[in-house]
């Protein structure tokens, strides 16, 4: 797979991430075009089933983008999100697809640097691991 | 000039300064509809906060958590914003002054400026730059991404105006721009320009300027900071390597102690000390060592105390309780020695520290001072405003009203509580019915679109070079044209344009759309735009999708324009599969109830209550017990002399006999339920039970003098609390003639497990009480045992007139309590250890004042937390929405929170923090109707199986299982997070505008073939 470009999907809560990288753009930071934004009220409101049908539909990575520890719009909405990721990178060990592909991140509003930096990473941990096995199958 | 759009003279307030302060108190006045001129010396707006890092106590870049307030999308705010302007003359009174301000020139055309650079690269010796923060006249009120870069130049230090004027390709550079002077009409004037940092360089013993490696707590900041000049990177300055040990030097320039310092307390440095510690040791763990050199530490704000303990317990950061007299420089390595003596020791220390921060203060310069004698508003001797002896916003000269530092030392919470005081304050001098009205727009009745199939039309902007220079806008709006039920694929230019506004209106008109796509910039700033468009063609604006394709987009893949073309289609493509599932949703908009309740009939609810009504606001104000003016009843002087007894009865009797207050005493709150500006209440009213209507919640209901059981505390009577023997030098002065002996111990019940926070009053009380004393029998020998002495900000000067009038202050440690024993005859043994002598002492009492302080009002706060829904801190004083920015606000929208049931304040604050929450109560009262949204989550009752699960997930309580059996989410309290919507483990719930399939549909729209 030498030209292989992954696709990461991120579930980015409005109030910081979702904020944080429209930063990013005002200030012009580039970041791999890999990363695909989808912006939710709150983390909290990232069903596993949502992250579940990213993968079935082909990602290679999802990241889920929260607001800093006790920032949250919704006192303890990234909170919750956090669980439901631990769950899911266990239950994506089980079946074979890798718990490390799925990420949860805390970035504030104002961290653009830090989203571009955030996506960066992920885009080249991601190619590292290769394509994701759903997609192989 | 912007300064005269549409409003009438006395509608209008000037504010001075643009700081945090400046623009809290702008804001407010603006959200309350009315007119401001805020004005700034400086060429870009922000004030000192905006070099910080991080702030206490959250630790958190602040500036983002600010900065969106200043955007406030979809509306426009009626501010006038005039950055390197000052006031050069006043005249007129309160409701009429006449202000002539004149604005230095920037030399560059804003209109023309694209903020290209290229005057910054040829000439950065006169060329100024901020980026992030721009101060371009109201546009950035509203966007400032839409301007995100600001140039001004100086002139002066150009070496070659034409070449510089040619170096502009847009031909920005007006070389011989002119002064603008100009006269505006305010009804009164909010004065908020902080202070300046006292400049260590003046001293002798640190070493400042000289040694590259002593640096200044804001130079400390700036080498933390991302945008700073080693880029977040932890370097020394003299050989940039990173430091491994670091030392910080509390009360430079502050508390008078080297020559050339100023008297007070500057109030913020121990906590930003702490914070700088504190952040350096969570990026570095334990590869850095960080030292604490202070005399006391004053943590005496609202949970700051914890934030030290945890500094010193949990971080490892080292406290030194000792002032460092010189530091000396290595002249090899620059490495720097500090030598001190640890109090408790005899013998003087070395130690060797790589870099050293002094923490220094704030001072008043003279170009306030000048302003300050233009205004006509006294200063003290300090230069700090003379303010009103309980409400010290008030300044000397009607109708002007100061904030922040300029009114004395403090921190970021409490110049907010100020700015939100002079706002409201501010408002008395205006016309009240001259409120700028609500913009507001017929639009025709919404096309019913359920029965179509989905048409839609997909709009590109290309915003200029921003989207057109990197993709071809034309090729992307073409690859759309034959996506199935895209009827319209079509370049708009600049969207947000009213001609392109108009062309897709036309659009969706002429071909029946029933959905709309628009690829363009963020939807967090121009969602409200395009749906604006979407309203007046008949559509629901909820059938809109935005495809952030610019900020999301060209912006960030600049660097590769291949990859760009396809990342926006991908982002059109998932739009446009989501737009399919959009379905028309109706906002829920409810009548403003103008009336407002307030809890608790103490000095901040009296406060409250009273700015309000005068202002011809409605108020309930329920008092729990049978009269009016709560713990201030007991309290019969401040430290500074005031009489508390008569201010009190005047307030006592000016609520009473008020027209728009009702009164209600022996009043309980019982049940409750509705939302801002649609509240219902259930009081008990002696034996009777009615419920009220109002818009507005204020928590006033304080806190309680503490009465711990310990050192005999009512077991004896030579054994008082400060409140006791404030209440005995009023009424029986004659009794402390015969005293030999007074003993005060602090922190009685206070910084103790059971109540680990700090009273904040008593080290204050202490020294009032002593210094009465003495002024009564000054052959009395009076002892102060205290753990810190926190008399912060202008306080100081008092315990230093008590130390000099030969009040004895002992430190002892919580592990070394003072003991006393009652000797038989009336007197108390008090044993103590003194750590200078370093042995016990006795002494025989004759009075024993224990600085007891307070408890949170538990069970109220308790009580009413669960009636209102409202979180609370671990020790049951209300919790604010921010601690840092919102410190009145609750998070629960119309709920405010003011004086001691916040924390342990004195009266001044608490009036402060009543008018602040009147203040911020004000930009909700005007407002006609209150629009919840529409992201509201709803329930399917066939799929419910009355689990509970969301009733235990809503972080706000709202779900409940109605009698029916199923779970019910009412509307005008869901916040819309769609937390109870994942964790529904039936599907039962979705939340409007991002249900389940809508997701889906966004992720199938991504990964569609091609």
């Amino acid at each position: 797979m030498e030209n292989f470009e992954p696709v990461v999907v991120a579930f980015a809560c409005h109030y910081c991430a979702y904020t944080a990288a429209d930063m990013a753009g005002t200030k012009r930071l580039s970041y791999p075009p890999n990363v695909k934004i989808i912006r939710v009220p709150c983390t909290g409101k990232v069903d596993m089933i949502h992250i579940m049908k990213a993968f079935e539909k082909g990602a290679d990575g999802v990241c889920v983008a929260a607001c800093l520890d006790g920032d949250c719009h919704f006192k303890t909405g990234n909170v919750r999100a956090a669980r439901h990721v631990d769950y899911l990178k266990k239950f994506l060990d089980e079946i074979g697809v890798g718990g490390e592909r799925l990420e949860m991140v805390s970035i504030s509003a104002g961290m653009g640097e830090k989203f571009a930096q955030i996506a960066t990473e992920i885009t080249e941990k991601i190619r590292k691991l290769g394509p994701s096995p759903v997609r192989i199958a | 000039m912007q300064g005269e759009k549409g409003s009438s003279t006395n509608n209008r307030v000037l504010v001075i300064g643009a700081g945090v302060g400046g623009m809290r108190a702008a804001l407010d006045l603006a959200e309350a509809g009315r007119a401001v001129v805020l004005i700034d010396k400086a060429y870009s707006i922000g004030g000192l906060m905006t070099q910080l890092d991080r702030t206490f106590p959250t630790n958190n870049c602040d500036v983002c958590t600010l900065s969106p307030s200043l955007s406030e999308s979809g509306r426009e705010l009626p501010i006038d914003l005039m950055t390197s302007t000052e006031v050069v003359e006043l005249k007129g009174d309160a409701g009429d002054f006449k202000v002539r301000l004149t604005t230095m020139p920037r030399y560059i055309d804003l209109e023309k400026c694209t903020a290209c650079g290229d005057c910054l690269a040829s000439f950065p010796e006169c060329v100024r730059f901020t980026p992030g923060l721009d101060p371009r006249a109201p546009t950035c009120m509203r966007y400032p991404q839409a301007t995100p870069f600001a140039f001004s130049i100086d002139m002066s230090r150009c070496r070659d105006i034409q070449e510089l004027v040619q170096v502009c390709k847009a031909g920005a550079i007006i070389p011989d721009e002119k002064a603008i002077s100009r006269e505006v009409s305010v009804g009164s004037i909010v004065v908020a320009p902080g202070a300046q940092l006292f400049d260590p360089g003046n001293l002798d013993t640190y070493g400042y300027g000289t040694f590259p490696n002593v640096v200044t707590s804001m130079e400390y900041e700036r080498i933390l900071s991302a945008s700073g000049p080693t880029k977040g990177e932890l370097l020394r300055p003299s050989d940039s390597k990173r430091p491994r040990k670091i030392a910080w030097i509390q009360c430079v320039g502050s508390r008078g102690l080297q020559a050339g310092a100023n008297p007070y307390c500057s109030s913020a440095c121990c906590m930003y000390a702490l914070k700088e510690a504190i952040v350096t040791k969570e990026r570095f763990f334990n590869d850095i060592e960080t030292t604490i050199f202070f005399m006391d530490m004053r943590t005496s704000g609202k949970d700051y105390e914890l934030y030290y303990q945890r500094a010193r317990n949990d971080l490892g950061i080292r406290f030194v309780r000792s002032r460092p007299h010189t530091v000396d420089q290595d002249a090899e390595t620059r490495d720097l020695h500090i030598s001190y003596m640890p109090l408790g020791e005899n013998a003087l220390r070395e130690e060797s520290f790589d870099m050293v921060v002094l923490s220094t203060g704030f001072q008043i310069s003279s170009d306030m001072q000048e302003l300050a004698e233009r205004l006509g508003i006294k200063l003290n001797k300090d230069n700090f405003v003379e303010g009103d002896r309980f409400s010290h916003v008030a300044t000397s000269r009607r109708g002007i009203y100061a904030c922040g530092l300029f009114e004395s030392p403090k921190d970021i919470p409490e110049t907010m509580v100020q700015a939100s005081a002079a706002a409201c304050n501010a408002s008395v001098h205006l016309d009240p019915s001259g409120r700028t009205p609500e913009a507001r727009e017929a639009f025709p009745p919404e096309r019913d679109v359920s029965k179509e199939e989905p048409r839609i039309g997909v709009f590109v902007c290309d915003c200029e070079f921003n989207i057109g220079g990197i993709v071809d806008v034309n090729d992307v709006v073409k690859s759309f044209e034959k996506v199935p039920q895209v009827v319209v694929s079509k370049m708009i230019g600049h969207g947000c344009s009213r001609e392109s506004l108009d062309l897709v209106r036309q659009a969706i008109e002429e071909n029946s759309l029933n959905r709309v796509v628009v690829g363009a910039c963020s939807p967090r700033t121009h969602e409200p735009l395009f749906q604006d468009t979407l309203r007046r063609a008949g559509l629901n604006k909820y059938l809109l999708e935005m495809a952030n394709i610019r900020d999301q987009g060209t912006w960030v893949h600049m660097d590769r324009p291949a990859e760009a073309v396809e990342k926006v289609k991908e982002l059109l493509r998932m739009a446009v599969s989501r737009v399919r599932l959009a379905r028309p949703l109706a906002d829920h908009i409810v009548p403003m109830n103008r009336g407002v309740l307030v809890v608790g009939g103490g000095v901040s609810g009296m406060t409250a209550a009273v700015s309000l009504a005068d202002l011809g606001f409605r108020v309930t104000l329920a008092e729990k017990t049978g009269q009016l003016g709560g713990v201030a009843k007991i309290i019969s002087r401040t430290l500074e002399g005031a009489d508390v007894r008569s201010w009190l009865e005047s307030l006592v009797q000016k609520t009473a006999s008020h027209g728009n207050i009702e009164v209600l005493t022996h009043c309980s709150v019982v049940d409750h339920c509705g939302t801002a500006g649609m509240f219902t209440t259930g009081l008990q009213v002696g034996s009777d039970y009615r419920k009220i209507d109002h818009g507005i919640t204020i928590l006033a209901t304080g806190a309680i003098p503490n009465r711990p059981d310990e050192y005999l505390l009512g077991k004896h009577e030579a054994v008082m609390t400060q409140l006791d023997l404030d209440g005995l030098l009023e009424k029986n002065a004659s009794a402390v003639r015969g005293w030999k002996n007074v003993v005060m111990i602090q922190c009685v019940g206070s910084r103790v497990p059971e109540n680990p926070n700090c009273s904040r009053i008593c080290c204050q009380a202490a020294v009032k009480n002593a210094l009465r004393i003495l002024d009564i029998n000054p052959d009395a020998m009076v002892y102060v045992l205290y753990r810190d002495m926190r008399t912060y900000g202008l306080q100081e000067e008092y315990y230093t007139k008590a130390r000099e009038r030969g009040v004895v202050f002992v430190q002892y440690e919580p592990d070394q309590k003072p003991s006393v024993q009652s000797n038989g005859n009336g007197r108390l043994k008090v044993r103590f250890g003194d750590p200078i002598l370093g042995r016990d002492l006795i002494l025989d009492a004759d009075c024993l004042a224990l600085s007891t302080g307070f408890i949170a009002n538990q069970e109220t706060t308790d009580q009413l937390a669960s009636v209102f829904h409202l979180p609370k801190t671990n020790d049951s004083y209300f919790l604010e929405a921010h601690v840092k920015l919102r410190p009145i606000d609750m998070s629960v929208p119309g709920f405010f929170v003011a004086g001691t049931a916040h924390a342990p304040k004195t009266i001044a604050e608490s009036v402060a923090q009543a008018q602040a929450a009147a203040g911020r109560a004000l930009t909700l009262l005007a407002t006609e109707t209150i629009n919840l949204g529409a992201s509201v989550a709803q329930v399917d009752r066939a799929k419910c199986a009355a689990c509970l699960i969301c009733v235990r997930a809503c972080p706000f309580e709202v779900p409940y299982i109605n009698p029916e059996g199923y779970s019910e989410i009412d509307p005008a309290k869901c916040q819309g997070c769609g937390v109870c919507a994942s964790e529904c483990p039936a599907k039962a719930i979705q939340l409007m505008q991002y249900e389940d399939d809508q997701i889906i549909a966004e992720l199938e729209g991504l990964f569609e073939r091609v």
